[in-house]
């Protein structure tokens, strides 16, 4: 129902792309993954949709520090892998497509992370349902192809909550 | 030699800026801002390669290769770099 937490992902639960991949990393013992200032970076989280999903639109929180910078603005994309029975040949990638974007501001200290919440519709995640494995692609846009990020250091990604809208 | 491509000049600020993450220093020049900075010092070094080619004393203005006044420039920024509190 609306506002139900559906999964929680940590950088540890993070597979990754053959290049241009976040790179693991530890900020006082927390797991973070770095994603680059400059170039697009990327890492895949597996999971299933709980049964207690009722068919709303995905919000993706995403909980983000940077660095170095205390200013400035950093903007995510997120996109989802349907993985249903009888679905994508696991040989090839089978994204929606539908990259969707959200942009934040850095905090003024930057070990405090930052909430960005991108939502997806039903038709932007392949109307993935309920019980069925997804894959889900987060990207930092930092050449800023969907708005701005003009923050040229790393910024890392701290947590990730799957809620329905 | 021209001024580095923008790819070039692009892969310095990544670095520079990889860096500064690593070390996670407070850093807050945006991104153009960088660039820009990253771009003018190419510019600079591009356009005064005849006053630094001058400045090396006879026979080593001769001697040297463009290659190897390059480098040991290299190893003097390095160690400015180095000494630089």
């Amino acid at each position: 129902m609306t506002g139900d937490t559906l999964v929680v992902f940590t950088p540890l639960a993070a597979t990754f792309p053959t290049s241009n991949y976040a790179t693991p990393d530890l900020r006082n013992n927390h797991p973070v993954l770095d994603f680059d200032g400059a170039t697009d970076e990327e890492a895949y989280f597996e999971g299933v949709l709980p049964a207690h999903y009722n068919g709303g639109s995905l919000v993706i929180d995403l909980y983000v520090a940077l660095t170095s910078a205390t200013t400035g603005s950093f903007r995510f994309q997120t996109d989802v892998e349907r993985m249903n029975d009888g679905g994508p040949d696991l040989d090839a990638d089978s994204f929606s497509g539908s990259f969707q974007s959200a942009g934040g501001s850095a905090s003024a200290t930057s070990g405090i992370p930052t909430k960005i919440s991108i939502t997806h519709t039903t038709a932007q995640i392949d109307s993935l349902a309920a019980n069925e494995p997804f894959r889900l692609k987060v990207r930092r846009d930092a050449d800023g192809t969907s708005g701005t990020d003009d923050i040229a250091t790393d910024a890392e990604l701290v947590r990730i909550v799957v809620r329905e809208a | 030699m021209a001024v580095l491509s923008d790819p070039d000049r692009l892969s310095i600020l990544k670095r520079f800026a990889e860096q500064l993450s690593a070390l996670r220093v407070v850093f807050n020049l945006s991104k153009p801002d960088l660039q820009a900075a990253v771009n003018a010092i190419d510019a600079w070094a591009d356009s005064n390669q005849a006053a630094f080619n001058t400045a090396i004393p006879l026979p080593a203005r001769t001697a040297l290769t463009t290659k190897q006044k390059l480098q040991i420039l290299y190893y003097v920024l390095s160690r400015r770099y180095e000494v630089e509190p």
